[in-house]
């Protein structure tokens, strides 16, 4: 975990002082039965009252400071963990942002959001409690022991064997029921799906009327999971009760043999009692330290998905060095040559040998049917995947060669999917340019035909958008996600099938409106022929290849697949709303 | 909510398991009583041993067996003890999650859309952790704490009088520095919970949104957002991270204090001939077990303040108001006959704005309506009080004569199918969500269905056909798949209405003229509501809704409308 870790280095010293001192304090809790048994030898039984009060000052002494080391420790801890999760959660972040589109489709979003929440937290928990325990447990273990053997080597045997069963015993229930927490994280992990559908889901839901179907299925895994930590717990119970008795019945051992010392004179009294104490320290000690046995192996497989995650290797190499923004425009904008394609779990290939090219300045159109290949095009020319064969060329630059930001700066994208994030609707359209002016965010209002929208909630720019876009119907989002794209200052305009949730005549003035952004090229993907009839050339895709590229009027006098299309739309002999 | 009503509400969970509780506490009172004999024996064991030469084997083997005897009970009974207690609380976080899942189901749809979801989902997945934490460690050591303290009190009375007046003296400090701790811990994590939940919505949103920032090369700025969230975060966090684990060092520094008390008058008093050493060594063990509660009983303290924290989050969504439904007896298998008349409805998401109003309309059954307007008119909305998710400021919607508000949703929604403009899918197999709400479908039905709605083709083509599972992002098929499965969902049984929301937007054009020609067999004789686009469709219509910002502004049929020269004939026009 050795990327992990490396968040952990601006707190080196932190994670240096927070164990010393818990050991210091350790070390004065390890003195204290020597001064009891002191009080008892020496103050009670000689009846020396000095003796007991200046022991008295010396305990009080040691708890203080035993008490100002600990809070040190718990505070370097805490500050240790909270910023190493900072820093983790962080550099996870940027990561995730920094992955490429079959990185997202490998990971999944939902288990790369538990990265950032839950395994990280479990890392922190896991953190703080090591740096507390993890010297101070095994010390004060056999700090007790070597202590009683200081006081009498023949009486301390007994600890050297009740130790090794103390942590059989407890390293024995703790391993066997760590595979089973994992179960129950698992469990709990298909419940929080089973929310999260139902919460996104719910018109669906009570439009079936399924909602007793959903509650008996959440039950089952509701039952399964109840079941399993019962079960589980069960198992742990026994752990205090087992290690409770193990250390009493060492402790009779200990009160026997050592009363057979006492009689043969060689132990007194009070070194029995600091014995006794000893025994006692051990168990508390055993039992903080299973404890974080369990926190630190669920720590450890948190940390081990978040390392998985940080060396996610990025499956697009950004080594070009030329800036898109600095090139002269060539001729042509865009060049697909020869390009096939193939996703990377797939293997047969999703597009075979397309070849095209987009004039700077162009209004092209892509039509083709469901899976065609049209959305996929477009991630090509953003460079969301790579080609498998053949080359894409941006400005006369094959786009391997570009820098990835600078290519992505130049083409602005509406995708499929409106989405838009929480926020005002001002935040969401500086997301794509956080220099536009307000002037150009209001262009970009009028040119999207989302003046309405803007209109009806009142407040204008600073209208709240809430999570999903919940409160804007499916068209609002698309118009505002049009909107957004135009604000964004780029050379390349590409709307992929977002004006579907339209209605024809918001559509045709909202393609008019691209018109007049003088000298952009722009590229509109649909389905339907009207939504490209009026552009410069249109791009016929069917199943991964081209099958023409031309005018309307040329296409349909000499495509095939493209007045299928049209009669299938009837767009000649009837209009359309 | 404030604090008192959360502990009403929390002593309502815990109330049915009353009896096992009750059991509990009594194994506890076992448990605690015979672990305070040990050191009573321990102590007289130490008694035995007066010198080299004087030590009573014979007492000190009575002692030593009743002191295994107790060591026995103490173990068993604190077991069974701590058996019920885990069984109780997973009892009550089972209960609790059935509940607040099942409070999806009936919360207004409204509720949902204004809530983010991540909020919703942290209230049901780790608010209710931690209430679990809460409850364990409450049950488990404020009732042992409690008796330990009070037994150990009349134990220490029982010997010494001074010594344990002493003691009692000093449990205000101990006291006072738990109940310090837990308020500054409680504040800190309140505001640590309110901060994490914003930050776990940010990181839901935008971790599913990575596509669309890069497209954007919107990195930086996320980045930077990001950071300031993770910024304040993190402070709130350790505050709140050192407080409570100032908790530990505190308590063990006011234990010292009593311990050293109790070492020093003890020994005093044993120099006078008051006590002996065995018994001093036993008020030792008192005086760190009876400290150690303290202890633990301010961890606990801190725990539930978290707790119900969490719990107040718990319940304000448990008791967010439910939406009406009738009582009205009626079959759940009434069929209507698609009668439908509104009457002078009313309708608006904000209440001071007028959206929808006024609209009255008759159509027989097997009628078919178009809705036609401008993107955002409000179609959606109409949408939404048809099938009841949200319910009408004013007027009355009628099916067959009877107004929806007295049948009850269940029925109602068996009576209409819909696509809708947003698909969803469950994370099941499509052969489950094509038999999505039913019981019972075979196999052919379902593969009937999807040829019905031609998605067979494509779903045979999967590697794992019908059985594939759909991602929960939905992310392994096409937008035009999940609406093929979506509208074969439908086409498993077909009610006598049918709300079709744009239903073809984006299924390639030559399966969808396939796919009208499904939809209108579907439509014959039912009453269909189509949200349209298409001229023909349109035309077609036995009645045409022009909507407008939200309202209906134009009726009629195609001739009627046009002749009428309004919003609807500059449309055709436009």
């Amino acid at each position: 975990m050795k990327k992990m870790f490396s968040f952990l280095k601006p707190y080196k010293k932190e994670c240096v002082i927070a164990p010393s001192f818990k050991m210091l304090e350790a070390i004065f809790e390890l003195i204290v039965p020597l001064i009891i048994a002191h009080i008892i030898d020496e103050g009670i039984a000689l009846s020396r009252k000095a003796v007991v009060f200046k022991a008295g000052g010396i305990l009080l002494l040691l708890y203080f400071i035993g008490l100002t080391c600990s809070l040190t420790a718990q505070f370097f801890a805490a500050r240790a963990a909270v910023g190493f999760a900072k820093g983790v959660r962080a550099g996870l972040y940027e990561k995730i942002l920094s992955f490429s589109h079959e990185n997202i489709d490998a990971e999944g979003t939902s288990s790369l959001i538990t990265r950032m929440t839950g395994d990280i937290s479990q890392v922190q928990n896991g953190l703080n409690m090591t740096l507390r325990l993890l010297l101070r447990s095994p010390f004060i273990v056999f700090g007790a022991m070597i202590m009683a053997f200081t006081v009498n080597a023949g009486a301390a045997l007994i600890f050297v064997v009740v130790i090794p069963v103390l942590f059989f015993v407890v390293f024995l229930i703790t391993l066997k029921t760590i595979p089973r927490y994992k179960k129950i994280q698992s469990s709990l992990d298909s419940l929080t799906g089973h929310i999260r559908e139902n919460l996104s889901g719910v018109r669906v839901v009570r439009a079936f009327s399924a909602g007793n179907i959903e509650k008996r299925d959440f039950n089952d895994n509701n039952d399964k999971m109840y079941a399993m930590s019962v079960a589980t717990s069960r198992l742990a119970a026994i752990l205090n009760p087992a290690t409770l008795i193990v250390v009493n019945v060492a402790m009779l051992v200990l009160i026997y043999n050592g009363a057979v010392l006492v009689d043969g004179g060689i132990l007194t009294g009070g070194q029995v009692y600091a014995l006794v104490n000893y025994m006692s320290q051990i168990l508390v000690e055993l039992v903080k330290l299973s404890n974080l046995v369990i926190l630190l192996n669920k720590a450890m497989a948190s940390g081990a998905r978040i390392e998985n995650t940080l060396n996610v290797t990025s499956s697009l190499e950004d080594k070009g060095t030329v800036d898109a923004a600095e090139l002269d425009s060539a001729e042509n904008l865009v060049e697909f040559k020869h390009v096939s394609f193939a996703y990377p779990t797939s293997g047969e290939d999703f597009l075979s040998d397309v070849s095209f090219d987009i004039k700077k300045g162009e209004h092209i159109g892509i039509i083709g049917g469901t899976g065609s290949g049209k959305s996929t095009v477009l991630n090509l020319l953003m460079r969301f995947y790579d080609v498998t064969a053949g080359s894409v060329l941006f400005k006369g630059s094959d786009i391997k060669d570009l820098t990835l930001s600078s290519l992505r700066k130049s083409i602005s994208v509406v995708p499929q999917k409106a989405r838009l994030f929480s926020g005002t609707l001002r935040e969401n359209l500086l997301f794509a340019n956080p220099e536009a002016s307000e002037d150009e965010m209001n262009l970009a209002i009028d040119l999207s035909e989302s003046r309405d929208v803007v209109n009806s909630k009142g407040k204008g720019l600073d209208f709240h958008i809430r999570e999903g876009g919940a409160n804007l119907s499916g068209g609002q989002k698309q118009r505002l996600t049009i909107a957004r794209a135009i604000v964004k200052k780029a050379d390349l305009y590409a709307l992929d099938d977002s004006s579907s949730a339209l209605d024809y005549a918001t559509d045709a003035r909202l393609r008019e409106n691209l018109k007049k952004l003088t000298g952009k090229t722009v590229i509109i993907v649909s389905q339907r022929i009207i939504s490209v009839k009026n552009c410069d050339r249109i791009i016929v895709v069917d199943d991964g290849k081209i099958a023409g590229i031309g005018t309307h009027d040329e296409l349909l006098a000499g495509c095939e697949v493209y007045r299928e299309i049209c009669e299938s739309q009837n767009t000649e002999e009837e209009g359309s709303l | 909510m404030n604090n008192k009503e959360i502990y009403k509400r929390i002593a309502g969970l815990v109330k049915p398991h009353a009896v096992k509780l009750i059991f509990a506490l009594l194994f506890s009172v076992v448990s605690v009583i015979s672990s305070l004999f040990i050191p009573v024996l321990t102590g007289r064991a130490i008694d035995e041993m007066i010198g080299a030469g004087l030590v009573n084997f014979v007492g000190l083997t009575k002692i030593l067996t009743l002191f295994l005897i107790m060591l026995l009970i103490n173990g068993l009974s604190s077991w069974v003890m701590t058996l019920i207690n885990n069984k109780v609380t997973f009892t009550i976080i089972r209960d609790l999650r059935k509940r607040l899942f099942e409070k999806i189901h009936t919360l207004p749809v409204s509720y949902i859309d204004s809530h983010g979801h991540g909020d919703l989902l942290s209230r049901m997945i780790s608010d209710v952790e931690r209430l679990s934490d809460g409850l364990l460690l409450g049950f488990s050591q404020l009732f042992v704490g409690v008796l330990t303290i009070v037994a150990t009190l009349v134990f220490m009375l029982r010997i010494n009088l001074w010594i344990a007046l002493a003691v009692v003296v000093l449990t205000p400090v101990s006291l006072f520095a738990a109940s310090f701790i837990s308020r500054k811990t409680y504040k800190h994590f309140k505001k640590q919970a309110e901060l994490q939940g914003g930050l776990t919505s940010f990181i839901n949103e935008t971790v599913g949104a990575v596509r669309l920032i890069k497209s954007f090369g919107a990195q930086d700025i996320e980045k930077e957002k990001f950071k300031e969230k993770n910024e304040e975060f993190s402070k709130a966090n350790l505050k709140a991270l050192f407080f409570s684990s100032m908790t530990n060092p505190v308590t063990r520094f006011v234990n010292g204090l009593v311990y050293a008390t109790v070492a020093v008058l003890g020994a005093i008093v044993a120099i006078g001939g008051g006590i002996s050493i065995g018994t001093l060594s036993c008020f030792l063990s008192y005086a760190n077990q009876y400290t150690k509660p303290f202890n633990e009983i301010s961890g606990v303290i801190t725990e539930f303040q978290n707790a119900v924290a969490c719990a107040g989050r718990i319940f304000t969504y448990l008791e967010a108001p439910d939406m009406k439904d009738t009582d009205a007896p009626m079959d759940d298998a009434v069929s209507f006959s698609g009668d439908i008349e509104i009457k002078d409805l009313c309708f608006s998401y904000d209440k001071t704005k007028k959206l929808l109003y006024d609209i009255s309309f008759h159509v027989k059954p097997g009628s078919h309506i178009a809705i036609v307007g401008p993107t955002g008119c409000g179609k959606t909305t109409f949408i939404n009080l048809l099938m009841r998710f949200y319910e009408p400021d004013g007027g009355k919607i009628l099916y067959d004569g009877i107004a929806s508000d007295s049948i009850s949703k269940s029925t109602l929604r068996k009576n209409i199918g819909m696509v809708l403009q947003d698909t969803w899918l469950k994370s099941v197999s499509i052969a489950d969500n094509i038999a999505y709400g039913r019981e019972n479908v075979t196999r052919e039905e379902i593969i009937e269905a999807a040829k019905k709605s031609h998605a067979h083709s494509f779903i045979s083509r999967l590697e794992k056909g019908y059985d594939t599972i759909v991602s929960p992002d939905g992310e392994n098929l096409s937008a035009g798949q999940k609406q093929l499965i979506c509208i074969a969902r439908l086409m498993l049984s077909v009610p006598p209405i049918l709300i079709l929301d744009e239903a073809t937007s984006s299924i390639d054009t030559r399966t969808e003229i396939r796919i009208n020609r499904a939809f209108k067999a579907l439509m014959e004789g039912r009453t269909s509501f189509i949200v349209a686009h298409r001229l023909s469709t349109i035309r077609n219509s036995d009645l045409i809704l022009v909507m407008k910002d939200g309202n209906i502004i134009e009726q009629g049929t195609h001739t009627e409308l046009t002749e009428k020269k309004g919003f609807y004939y500059s449309m055709l026009n436009s």
